[in-house]
């Protein structure tokens, strides 16, 4: 088998790989080895690994090299290389789950639902990537294993939690990873390190295996640099799951033969009022795609700004009970940041946090009613492009807000009632900035229809970092 | 309402807020600091945590964060009805 020296392996989508392995005109040890000696060259500077998997992704490309040779068929992400965010179970790895204290957890049995399922489909693990300690964080900082970096400027942080998911993606290292979104863990990283990222509606894909975080809000998926990996991705990770007790029991609907159906007639709109843009670049990204698409109404998100209220509410609550007996016996082992608000979150009364769950099922109602007049809603997916590394503050219109909290602003009402989102990073100069697709549940065929439309018109595109 | 492509789009809206049917809430006025401070000591004795004197001041910074956010969610006045959202299947 010769390889084709014209194949640009580093930035070849997950769609062109599984094509040249499935004709023979790569092999898919050649693919696994480029993408491990990219990971050697570069992490170094992106600090997106905790782990290779290097022994196991060869014998994965070998075994798939000699079923293509035997002419078995071979599944849609053939020989395709991909690494998940540290909280996924990985067999023969302890789920760090970006702490110290997971360390000491014996090595995983068995892998995630979903690394099972992408390695039915043909896809290849190469490693698991760093995150925000147990995914409570929005900057992709770590202090127990440095910062992910993000690709398009070194001194920038990539988002969070699924920082790692985002530099790896956005720098070129594997076509598509997985991360986790509680609050906008795959969104936020996907806008400032320029990839898309995909959350589909709470329930879809199965979380069976990945350690959590708030399970009433916890949603897994994948970052990719196109659409069309975003859906192949997806829709090899469709499917019931009865080990994952909130996954729905929902037929596999496919969206990848639908992403080149015609979009006209969907009824798009912007949401206004707490989502209106108060800087330039987010602005800027909303307007494009707005233009792009014809949008030709705002739309009222009613009480947003309560809705992101009760995801707080909740979160810190559900995600301070989940660590009650470790915040005992090791507290002084937590990153600082994350140990203080976890133990806040302890004290959260009862009460309230019952009528969050409430009000989380009123808010929802309200939204529902939205999509009789709407099938999109487009919104800003962060307020700013990427901060610098350990910036405190960033500028929101006229006021300064912190960094740390606030990233998630805009996305945090939408997951609040899982609604599926796809995030779109619009290639500004010279950071990205994304924008949030989002439609009614169980319409991630919409979204990665309009993704695709807008990358067809060249107003959205994951931008090649210049290193 | 249409919207204009702009630079500066105007907070239109294609329809009106929800207006709440119910009178606001009885909410209680979020505690003081002094408060917050005796509320972590009560509940870190009650739930066995141990807080060092150096963590303190974060643990209560986040529990004003806490009660000043959940202040928007008690506001707003549910009916006695409202169920909440947990994911159970008997």
């Amino acid at each position: 088998m010769l390889d084709t020296p014209a194949f640009d392996l580093e930035f070849a989508t997950a769609a062109d790989i599984a094509a040249a392995v499935k004709s023979g005109r790569i092999s898919t040890q050649s693919v696994v080895e480029a993408a491990l000696a990219r990971i050697r060259n570069r992490d170094p500077l992106l600090n997106s690994f905790t782990a290779v998997t290097e022994k196991r992704a060869l014998a994965r490309a070998r075994a798939i090299d000699e079923a293509r040779a035997e002419g078995k068929k071979l599944g849609p992400l053939a020989g395709v290389p991909f690494a998940v965010k540290n909280l996924f179970d990985v067999a023969g790895l302890s789920t760090l789950a970006g702490s110290k204290i997971n360390r000491d957890l014996p090595p995983a049995a068995r892998d995630a639902t979903l690394i099972e399922k992408l390695e039915a489909a043909d896809a290849i693990l190469v490693g698991a990537l760093n995150m925000g300690e147990y995914a409570y964080d929005f900057t992709g900082e770590n202090v127990h294993d440095g910062p992910s970096r993000n690709p398009h400027d070194l001194n920038r942080i990539t988002g969070g939690s699924s920082g790692g998911s985002g530099a790896a993606v956005g720098g070129g290292l594997v076509p598509f990873a997985l991360g986790s979104d509680t609050n906008g863990s795959i969104r936020v990283p996907s806008s400032l390190c320029g990839t898309l990222g995909l959350k589909p509606t709470y329930g879809r894909l199965s979380r069976a295996r990945t350690f959590p975080f708030v399970t009433s809000l916890d949603h897994l998926g994948p970052l990719a640099r196109n659409t069309r990996d975003l859906a192949l991705a997806y829709d090899a990770m469709q499917g019931f799951d009865l080990d994952d007790p909130v996954c729905a029991d929902r037929a596999v609907e496919p969206v990848t033969p639908h992403l080149d159906e015609s979009i006209d007639g969907l009824r798009i709109a912007v949401a206004s009022g707490y989502f209106k843009c108060k800087t330039a670049e987010a602005l800027t990204a909303v307007d494009r795609v707005a233009v792009a698409l014809g949008a030709d109404r705002d739309i009222e998100i009613p009480q947003a700004e309560r809705a992101r209220s009760a995801a707080f509410i909740i979160t810190a609550s559900e995600g301070a009970s989940l660590h009650l007996d470790r915040l005992r016996k090791r507290a002084a082992d937590y990153d600082p940041a994350v140990r203080d608000r976890l133990i806040a979150g302890t004290m959260t009364p009862a009460s309230l946090v019952v009528k969050a769950q409430k009000f989380r099922r009123w808010y929802r109602d309200q939204i529902l009613k939205l999509f009789a007049e709407v099938d999109v809603i487009l919104a800003p997916a962060t307020p700013c492009t990427a901060p610098l590394i350990g910036q405190d503050m960033f500028e929101f219109g006229e006021a300064k807000m912190p960094v740390r909290a606030n990233l998630g602003i805009y996305t945090q009402p939408f997951s609040f009632i899982g609604l599926p989102v796809v995030a779109v990073p619009v290639p500004l100069d010279p950071l990205p900035i994304a924008v949030q697709i989002i439609t009614a549940p169980w319409r991630e065929d919409v979204a990665l229809r309009i993704a695709h439309t807008l990358e067809t018109k060249g107003v959205v595109a994951a931008p090649r970092p210049s290193f | 309402m249409k919207r204009k492509s702009s630079r500066k789009p105007k907070a239109a809206r294609a329809k009106r807020p929800v207006r709440l049917s119910q009178k606001k809430s009885t909410m209680a006025k979020p505690p003081k600091a002094d408060n917050i401070a005796a509320l972590v000591a009560a509940n870190a004795q009650a739930l066995g945590l141990n807080i060092k004197p150096e963590w303190r001041e974060g643990v209560i910074f986040n529990l004003g964060l806490i009660m000043r956010i959940a202040a928007l969610v008690d506001e707003f006045a549910l009916p006695d009805d409202a169920e909440t959202a947990p994911i159970y299947r008997a």
